[in-house]
């Protein structure tokens, strides 16, 4: 069995899902794409999956649930956003609920809790009005006090499950005079309230995740008891913020889902397709795209993963971390699904060949994930607020409390650590105390130089991990001497350049990401992990943002790369830095059960 | 930027009217708008303070003040009188010795003309 635990339940729903490439089975890529090309919405998986009592991993254990990290939770995210996005999504609107978790009273929470587990409950989040989008201040919806409740009146558009879900989260506005403290969230239960009071808006159709229920909810003077208001009157807006630093996070592993996907069906054309005598595979343009897209998995990997601990370790820290993920990570991976259909080829724009046409599907899918909860840019613009206060706090830090430091970052990143339950009340609206993962590059350069004493590794891969390592840690102070000096002002009119910083920063996190990961992991996740290639191939692909490639020190040979994606293909394994066991087509089961064993424990 | 000097500690009127003046300031050359045009009895949002931003600038007060703040303080306190008020009055902060900060922002050279300084700022607040 695996010996991580909080992949288990990632790879017992990946085993009883089934092989997607058998019709038969229940998230089939047949399966999903009739129901996409009838735009259906997937009611019969999502009943699969409240079967299989997958709920009970949305709800805290303190709450009558089984979650307990945010490390596990990305990981059968992962398994489900492989196989559709339409689903994943779907299912995936029961994140809401930390909302509740986070600021709902006992009651509140019992009530969210049963319904999701004893009556296959799901919400939706009615936050967006077709007036206003980003603008969350500029509500509409009201919410007017009466006695015992309020009285609800307005229109939230579009609402991915507005009609097919139980519990409505609603961002009302509860004060006419506006600001920071005019709106409420109220958890609103449809069963509870007046049926002539609301009404829900027709299906919208979408160029991707075609099967959702995408409409939207209107209140006509709609009473709400009192009870339904989550946390004090005035605190919707901070609410929402923190609720978003949350599912920003999570949406990470929707798009490691479909990256897989894209890789692993493009992957199979490649392997099988003959041209000149070779396959596509042999040919090494072909080769190098994949083995890239690979390599930005893996390096996405390590940014997600360390952000989703990071919740457990360092809730003060979040509001950029989870910034940095929701940009990063699904633009990253948009890109790599862009880069690889070159490879397919023409079978990428047909809708039926190859693997019944889920590249299309995933393709489509898959292009929402950086626009929804919080698009690209509303979501950079949160994190340059705080670049500022970043970079002070990383000169003040400079140097003290190492050893502090040291021990955070590695709860953080070492995957056998347990960790510490997750509070959401930790949440903080801005970074508090500056970014452990930046701060710690220095921590990481001595380690990274404590290694040349080791004979198992290769000497010029440690070499350029160091050098690169380096190189990022100047890019640092670089971005940080430009943030000091740039010119900057408030409200909605950055300009575009802070933008590019923003990115740039998210890209060195990403990266002091993956060194950590290697450096406290090497020994618990296979000689491929440990022997390090893949970490200075990545790191220089990061740096490629900062420096043209003849700045840099020369790519190192990627044979064992693309080996090691071949190799995880063959034996159906997640292509991930922990390459967890996906479901085996069934004559295959026995046979690579030995091998699946001792990649793991390696 | 005038400010009083208080070499000895502020009597809690002083202590008001420093952070006052302190954020009147930074507001002031943050939106590029002259900082006599700025009513302390004003919501913020009013000259273009967003909610986030509200809650960046705390970041920026707590540097200043040498002290923890809530980050939603100016969403609870949305004009400068009632923030300040509320710190001083209420959270018990008094800003420290604030003389040396006329000469830090008279020998600090850049002053971005059109756009508000991000960095020449800030830089110029002493005691961060
Ligand atoms: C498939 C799908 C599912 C969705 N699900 C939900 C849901 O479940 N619940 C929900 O509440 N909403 C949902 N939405 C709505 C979604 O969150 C909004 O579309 C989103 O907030 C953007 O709003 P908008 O499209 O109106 O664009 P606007 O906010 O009007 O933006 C218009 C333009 O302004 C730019 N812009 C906006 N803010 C900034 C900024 N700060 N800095 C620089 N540029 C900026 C944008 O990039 C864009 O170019 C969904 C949308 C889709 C398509």
């Amino acid at each position: 069995m695996q010996p991580l635990k909080q992949y288990w339940i990632a790879e017992a729903l990946e085993k009883d899902l089934g092989d997607p490439t058998n019709p038969n089975n229940v998230m089939s890529f047949k399966q999903v794409i009739d129901l996409d090309e009838r735009e259906e919405f997937p009611h019969e998986i999502i009943d699969w999956l409240y079967n299989w009592k997958l709920q009970h991993y949305y709800i805290p254990t303190e709450c009558g649930g089984e979650f307990t990290s945010f490390d596990e939770f990305i990981a059968f995210v992962r398994v489900l956003s492989r196989r559709d996005q339409t689903s994943a999504i779907a299912f995936t609107t029961m994140f809401w609920s930390y909302l509740t978790w986070m600021a709902g009273t006992d009651e509140q929470k019992r009530t969210l809790s049963s319904f999701m587990k004893d009556a296959n409950g799901a919400m939706c989040l009615a936050y967006s009005e077709k007036a206003h989008g980003s603008d969350l201040l500029a509500s509409d919806v009201r919410a007017t006090k009466v006695p015992g409740g309020y009285i609800l009146n307005g229109e939230k558009w579009p609402i991915n499950r507005a009609t097919i879900s139980g519990v409505t989260f609603v961002l009302a506005k509860t004060d006419e005079a506006g600001g920071a403290r005019s709106l409420s969230l109220f958890m609103v239960e449809k069963s509870k309230i007046d049926p002539a009071n609301y009404t829900h808006l027709p299906k919208i159709y979408t160029h991707g995740i075609r099967g959702s229920d995408m409409s939207g909810i209107r209140f006509e003077n709609c009473f709400v008891p009192e009870s339904m208001r989550l946390g004090a009157e005035g605190v919707g807006l901070e609410l929402a913020l923190k609720g978003f630093q949350i599912t920003r996070a999570l949406c990470a592993a929707f798009s490691q889902g479909a990256a897989d996907t894209a890789l692993r069906t493009t992957l199979k054309f490649a392997l099988g397709r003959q041209l000149y005598g070779k396959t596509v595979f042999d040919m090494p343009q072909p080769k190098r795209t994949l083995t890239d897209a690979f390599l930005d998995i893996l390096i996405c990997d390590c940014a997600t993963i360390g952000v989703a601990r990071g919740f457990n370790t360092m809730p003060e820290q979040i509001s950029v971390w989870s910034a940095v993920v929701k940009y990063f990570v699904t633009t990253t991976l948009e890109t790599v699904v862009q880069n690889v259909s070159v490879v397919l080829g023409s079978r990428f724009y047909m809708r039926e060949e190859h693997d019944w046409g889920i590249f299309q599907k995933v393709l489509r899918d898959n292009a929402i994930i950086s626009m929804f909860d919080g698009s690209t840019v509303v979501n950079l613009h949160a994190l340059l607020l705080q670049l500022r206060q970043l970079t002070k706090s990383r000169a003040r830090n400079a140097g003290r409390n190492q050893d502090t430091l040291q021990a955070r970052l590695l709860a953080t990143f070492d995957l056998t650590q347990s960790l510490p339950a997750f509070d959401g009340k930790k949440l903080e609206l801005v970074n508090r105390g500056g970014d452990d993962v930046l701060q710690g590059l220095e921590l990481a350069l001595t380690s990274l130089s404590d290694l040349k004493t080791d004979s198992n590794l290769n000497s010029e891969v440690l070499q350029q991990i160091i050098q690169l390592t380096q190189m990022v840690q100047e890019e640092l102070k670089t971005l940080d001497h430009q943030i000091t000096e740039s010119t900057f002002q408030f409200g909605h009119e950055q300009a575009p350049e802070v933008f590019d910083i923003a990115k740039q920063y998210c890209v060195l996190h990403a990266a002091a990401s993956c060194v950590y990961m290697w450096l406290y992991n090497r020994h618990h996740l296979g000689d491929f992990f440990a022997s390090g290639e893949w970490l200075a191939l990545s790191l220089r692909k990061l740096l490629l943002t900062f420096r043209p490639a003849k700045a840099l020190p020369a790519r190192l040979g990627d044979e064992a790369v693309s080996q090691e994606l071949v190799r995880l293909y063959s034996h159906n394994r997640m292509f991930s830095i922990v390459p967890f066991q996906l479901a085996q087509p069934q004559q295959q089961e026995t046979t690579t059960d030995a091998t699946q064993r001792l990649q793991l424990q390696a | 930027m005038q400010l009083k000097d208080s070499n000895s500690k502020p009597s809690s009127s002083n202590a008001v009217d420093t952070i006052q003046e302190w954020l009147v300031n930074q507001i002031a050359k943050q939106l590029g708008i002259n900082a006599q045009t700025i009513k302390v009895t004003e919501p913020l949002t009013r000259y273009g303070l967003d909610s986030i931003d509200s809650v960046t600038i705390v970041g920026e007060l707590e540097d200043w003040l040498d002290a923890e703040l809530p980050p939603t303080l100016l969403w609870d306190y949305p004009t400068i009188e009632k923030a300040s008020q509320y710190l001083v009055n209420e959270a018990g902060v008094t800003p420290a010795e604030t003389t040396n900060q006329t000469t830090e922002v008279t020998t600090k050279p850049q002053e971005a003309p059109k756009e508000k300084a991000w960095g020449g700022l800030w830089n110029k607040i002493s005691g961060s």
